[in-house]
């Protein structure tokens, strides 16, 4: 049942809650993830489609332009997240929320009424870089281990703590003299280069990009992941992401039933676990 | 001047459902602080009830295939029987996804992912039970009635737009009586004002917790007949996208705030109106487009009150 290609969903799904795990560390509800996926992905797929020169002369799609593909999503959602997170984020809580809904709704209908986009079909035949879904396990399993990684370091540093005490009492970080607007733009800026990176090869590893990809769904089952898996270390996120990709595919057997069974997964969690999967005392045991 | 007066009269229409909408949302909002993410599902129970009520058949997909109520009501029984239905399916709802979170003072973020849980299961309930398939309501609904007024001038509107006008003003005007005039409306504000001294003032704000889940319940069964009525049943997962504008209307009108819900639905409705037909792609973002400006400008809405952060 755990073939390749569920796995290689699997470690997608783990990215995907990653970045919305890392404004949340800050206490910032933010719900962009799809946006900047989407946008990772329509870079991939435009140019590998639509720029002859980064094709190669080789049966596969040369991975240096994956990776200069890569480079030119990350600055550009980089750049985007920077620009619209100054405003977006001196809002609190829910509105936070809603308004990055909104910036995927707008961001999902512009993608789809433009034909330069692929329109509703969305951009077809994505070269391959990899002959087989072994290399996109490979890739994305790199990809996660960087992240996992950079958000284990994270927490080690002054910038992380600093993202602890925002998301415990903004108020008194900033009484205590953290510059939560720099902490806070920080956090968001990281999610939209991890949540772009994904979309990069999702775009290569799906073979077909389109405005879908983008969708209000997409959102709140990442926000889903990160909460069942446990919002306090960097891990709980990871499982969560993790189980609930595959969960819909090993429920395959029953059928019609299994959005059913998804949804009381996710209805039950929250209830039965509240601290997700992986509370912080069962990293940590020295801190309560 | 005349296609200024239409676009007015179509706009109208759309908003008032949106504003029918959003103030189920805001019900729930206001006595509780948080956003149900089930709202669009009910609204989809409530366009499927009214179907059934009106003696639709169920379609060969569904695992009820074949199934027809023994007698066809009338419009004037079955929507409002829609209603109390998916106002019954809203307080199970709070029963499940919402009340073990609110003995327990939890974190907001959780009711997002319970309430889209309790969402996720019900349209697929429908989906299993109905099938995926469109439904249209029958036709003859309206009886004698024509299916276009002509209002002179050249201006027209269709009788289900009419109808659909008219009692979603109906009903907001009843809601604000009930609020502002009625006891209970009184000790509903109270809990939304605030809910700890509303308790020690003698009320039972649990009990208020699920008068306002069952209005809003019964708001959004009175929407999805309605829009069924006007457009018909695009399948269960037809709700989603008027949750989501519901949402950004919600928002829009301030958060909490009745008379925001509506002026927030009318001004979605009229601003889509006015989308000329060569852009009618991008309609769905104009909603949108118009909350992300008025969060930047004036985060609490165009009707909300200032928040005011408390240490």
């Amino acid at each position: 049942m755990l073939d390749v290609s569920l796995l290689v969903q699997m470690l997608l799904g783990a990215l995907l809650a990653l970045a919305v795990y890392l404004p949340l560390r800050a206490g910032q509800l933010s719900l962009a993830t799809p946006g900047f996926y989407a946008i990772g992905g329509t870079v991939a797929a435009l140019l590998s489609t639509r720029a002859p020169a980064l094709a190669g002369d080789g049966e596969l799609y040369p991975l240096s332009s994956v990776l200069l593909e890569l480079l030119l999503a990350l600055l550009l959602a980089g750049a985007l997240a920077l620009v619209i997170g100054g405003p977006v984020l001196r809002l609190q809580g829910i509105y936070l929320a809603i308004a990055t809904i909104a910036l995927v709704e707008i961001l999902r209908v512009l993608l789809l009424n433009s034909s330069w986009f692929g329109g509703a079909v969305g951009i077809f035949a994505i070269p391959q870089p990899f002959d087989g879904p072994e290399g996109y396990l490979g890739a994305y399993g790199l990809l996660l281990a960087l992240v996992c990684w950079g958000c284990h370091w994270l927490e080690q540093q002054p910038l992380g703590r600093a993202m602890a005490a925002i998301r415990d009492d903004e108020l008194a970080a900033r009484c205590m003299g953290v510059d939560t607007d720099r902490v806070k733009l920080l956090a968001f800026l990281f999610s939209a280069l991890v949540a772009a990176a994904a979309g990069v090869l999702a775009a290569h590893y799906f073979n077909s990009w389109n405005a879908r990809q983008a969708s209000f769904d997409a959102s709140i089952t990442s926000l889903a992941f990160v909460v069942l898996g446990g919002s306090r270390t960097w891990l709980g996120p990871v499982l969560g992401g993790l189980l609930l990709t595959a969960l819909p595919e090993l429920l395959r057997p029953v059928g019609d039933l299994r959005l059913i069974v998804f949804g009381l997964v996710i209805l039950l969690g929250p209830v039965l676990i509240p601290q997700g999967l992986i509370p912080r005392g069962l990293i940590n045991p020295k801190r309560p | 001047m005349e296609v200024l007066a239409q676009l007015l009269i179509n706009g109208l229409s759309v908003g008032a459902v949106y504003a029918l909408f959003a103030l189920g949302y805001t019900l729930v909002f206001s006595v509780l602080g948080v956003i149900n993410f089930a709202h669009g599902a009910l609204f989809t129970l409530g366009a499927y009830l009214t179907y059934l009520l009106l003696g639709g058949a169920v379609g060969s997909n569904g695992a009820l295939a074949g199934l027809q109520l023994p007698l066809a009501l009338p419009l004037w029984a079955a929507l409002p029987l829609a209603g109390l239905g998916t106002a019954a399916a809203s307080l199970v709802v709070e029963a499940v996804a919402f009340r073990p979170l609110r003995r327990r003072g939890a974190e907001p973020l959780l009711y997002l992912i319970t309430s889209l849980g309790a969402g996720v299961i019900l349209v697929n309930l429908i989906q299993l039970l109905m099938g995926a398939e469109a439904y249209a309501l029958p036709g003859q609904l309206l009886g004698a009635l024509p299916a276009v007024l002509a209002l002179g001038d050249g201006l027209q509107i269709r009788t289900v737009q009419l109808l659909l006008l008219l009692v979603a003003a109906l009903v907001m005007l009843l809601l604000s009586l009930w609020l502002n005039r009625s006891r209970a409306g009184k000790a509903l504000q109270a809990v939304a004002e605030d809910a700890t001294t509303a308790r020690l003032l003698g009320i039972n704000s649990g009990a208020m917790v699920q008068l306002a889940f069952a209005l809003a319940g019964f708001l959004a069964g009175l929407a999805g007949g309605l829009v069924a009525l006007s457009v018909s049943i695009a399948g269960p997962y037809f709700g989603i996208s008027y949750g989501l504008k519901g949402l950004g209307v919600l928002v829009l009108g301030g958060l909490g705030s009745v008379p925001g819900a509506v002026l927030g639905g009318l001004i979605v409705g009229i601003a889509e109106a006015c989308v000329p037909g060569n852009l009618s792609g991008y309609k769905d973002a104009v909603a949108f487009a118009f909350l992300f400006v008025v969060l930047l400008l004036r985060p609490q809405g165009l009707l909300g009150r200032r928040l005011v952060e408390k240490v």
